[in-house]
């Protein structure tokens, strides 16, 4: 089933689109990464599903109900961008007042459960207003999960948070896929969603210029895979007729007597990149591979 | 709805503003009423207005400044939780129908209470309560209280609404009370859009004062629904 479908969703200020009709389908169960430089149109895209503002046009979809729809709405749960807490309340009022909105009544010890699972657990009875940056982060996504929706929205998730308490809200993202929900997060840490999220797309002047799996995302990039191999220096003999071949397996050939590094398209080629040199006669000691980061992709649009 | 509301209603009651608004209120209400005696032979009155003599206090001060005191608890209901983007964790939960009544509930109920307190004060001086009286003043609460939304949807900026509200309440009462007495042709068909001609006339048509509050509440229904956050 479809967690998020949108069909040619557009929003524009006046003349300006900052959403240019995007298509996108993510599944239910899933971590999807939806990466963009500032301005790119990513919370824009996000405010539009969750209601914060409205298409210009274009519909969308959310767990199969089209929306806008209120009914869908007890289901998601939205960590927005830029938003303010309430001042006045403790974590706890907080959590409880938010869930009671989208209908549901949660008790002292699931609030309590909740707060110790983004690691605010001693911050309970404590005023937002006396929450440190990092803290209001964090209880910003245990309230868009209190009410155990099952598609939850998170716009930058850990920007602002200390390594610690990153590594932490990413084991919890994992651990809500596992109970099944489908989370959709912006980010600009490229690493961490390189490590979390199942499908990326790339948004870029409001439209979406590449979507697919990790490893489908590096075949569109895959020129960039480089193997740096260590091995006992090649026998005179052997070595014209090896480097001529590795010429035409890659590019960027780089050779010294103990190490040769070559950039090829597929993973495919690695194998055969060994082959010609034990079929040569040459040990092969160590082998490194070195795929393009997430952040060399993004870079390079 | 009802969490919105409950919100709004403990809120309202834990600012001082509103403290010293019930303050006013209960003072007015209670010496009015007890000294109601010696009003009644200061001035000339009717029977009629004899027999309502302990609540010409508290009328007095609602029919006059209710608008400002209303003005000064809700002018920034809607937009200050537009205003500090709290109001994006509230769309993304619930219908803006339900935010923008529930705002609406909160605040009525706060002056439904404090005006019924007000009213119980006085009937012990009086020794009744009197319904009809009762239900003009609420009528009139329900119209300040839809128009002090309306203008918190309208208005995006809490500081501006702060200086609209001080300004249409100390003139709705002027202006109110001309409208609905002047005989000026060119005027005198916008006192059918002011609650005070409803009062004055003195009978049930005071009730439609509460349509008059209801379409000030559709037109902040209609606008809040097209705002974006």
């Amino acid at each position: 089933m479809k967690a998020i479908e949108t069909r040619f969703l557009n929003k524009t200020y006046g003349s300006t689109p900052v959403v240019d009709g995007i298509n996108l389908i993510v599944k239910e169960g899933e971590i999807f990464g939806f990466l963009g430089r500032n301005g790119a149109g990513k919370s824009t895209f996000i405010n539009m599903l969750t209601g914060i503002t409205l298409p210009t046009s274009g519909s969308f979809s959310l767990l199969g109900v089209d929306g806008p729809s209120e009914r869908i709405k007890k289901h998601i749960g939205v960590m927005p961008d830029y938003s303010t807490l309430f001042n006045s309340m403790s974590a706890m009022k907080h959590l409880k007042f938010l869930s009671s909105l989208s209908g549901r009544s949660v008790s002292v010890a699931e609030c309590q459960h909740v707060l110790k699972l983004v690691g605010l657990e001693e911050a309970g009875k404590k005023k937002v207003s006396k929450f440190s940056f990092g803290m209001k982060k964090k209880l910003g996504i245990a309230q868009a999960i209190i009410h155990d929706p099952s598609l939850i929205f998170l716009d930058e998730p850990t920007s602002g948070l200390d390594a610690e308490s990153a590594l932490h809200i990413h084991k919890l993202i994992v651990s809500l896929q596992q109970q099944g929900k489908t989370v959709f997060m912006t980010s600009h840490n490229l690493d961490e969603v390189e490590k979390i999220c199942s499908n990326i797309a790339i948004m870029k002047d409001g439209g979406i210029i590449k979507s697919g799996t990790m490893d489908e995302l590096r075949s569109y990039y895959r020129s960039a895979i480089t193997v740096q191999l260590k091995h006992d220096p090649i026998p005179a003999g052997e070595a014209q007729k090896l480097y001529a071949w590795l010429e035409t397996a890659g590019t960027e050939l780089q050779k010294t007597p103990a190490f040769t590094t070559i950039t090829v398209g597929s993973e495919l080629k690695i194998a055969e990149i060994i082959r010609a040199f034990t079929n040569c006669h040459v040990n092969i000691f160590r082998v490194e591979v070195n795929e393009p980061s997430l952040e060399e992709m993004f870079l390079a649009e | 709805m009802i969490a919105i509301g409950k919100r709004e209603f403990i809120s309202m009651f834990k600012s001082i503003k509103s403290i010293i608004i019930i303050a006013i209120l209960l003072i007015t209400s209670y010496y009015s009423a007890k000294y109601s005696e010696i009003l009644a032979t200061a001035i000339a009155l009717t029977e009629k207005e004899m027999a309502n003599i302990h609540t010409v206090g508290l009328l007095f001060v609602l029919m006059f400044f209710g608008q400002l005191f209303v003005m000064g608890l809700s002018h920034d209901s809607i937009n200050k939780e537009s205003h500090e983007r709290t109001m994006r964790f509230l769309v993304t939960r619930t219908s803006r129908l339900r935010i923008l009544f529930g705002k609406f509930a909160g605040a009525w109920f706060f002056w439904f209470a404090s005006i019924l307190v007000s009213f119980l004060l006085i009937s012990i001086f009086s020794l009744k309560f009197d319904f009809f009286i009762f239900s003009q003043v609420i009528a009139l609460s329900t119209f300040q209280i839809s128009l002090a939304i309306l203008m918190s949807v309208v208005v995006p900026k809490p500081s501006i609404t702060m200086f609209l509200g001080i300004l249409i309440g100390l003139l709705a009462p002027i202006l109110g009370a001309w409208i609905a007495l002047t005989d000026n042709t060119w005027i005198s068909w916008l006192k059918f859009a002011s609650p005070y001609y409803y009062l004055v006339e003195d009978n049930y048509l005071f009730l439609i004062i509460f349509c008059l509050a209801g379409l000030m509440l559709a037109a902040a229904a209609t606008i809040f629904n097209r705002r974006e956050f």
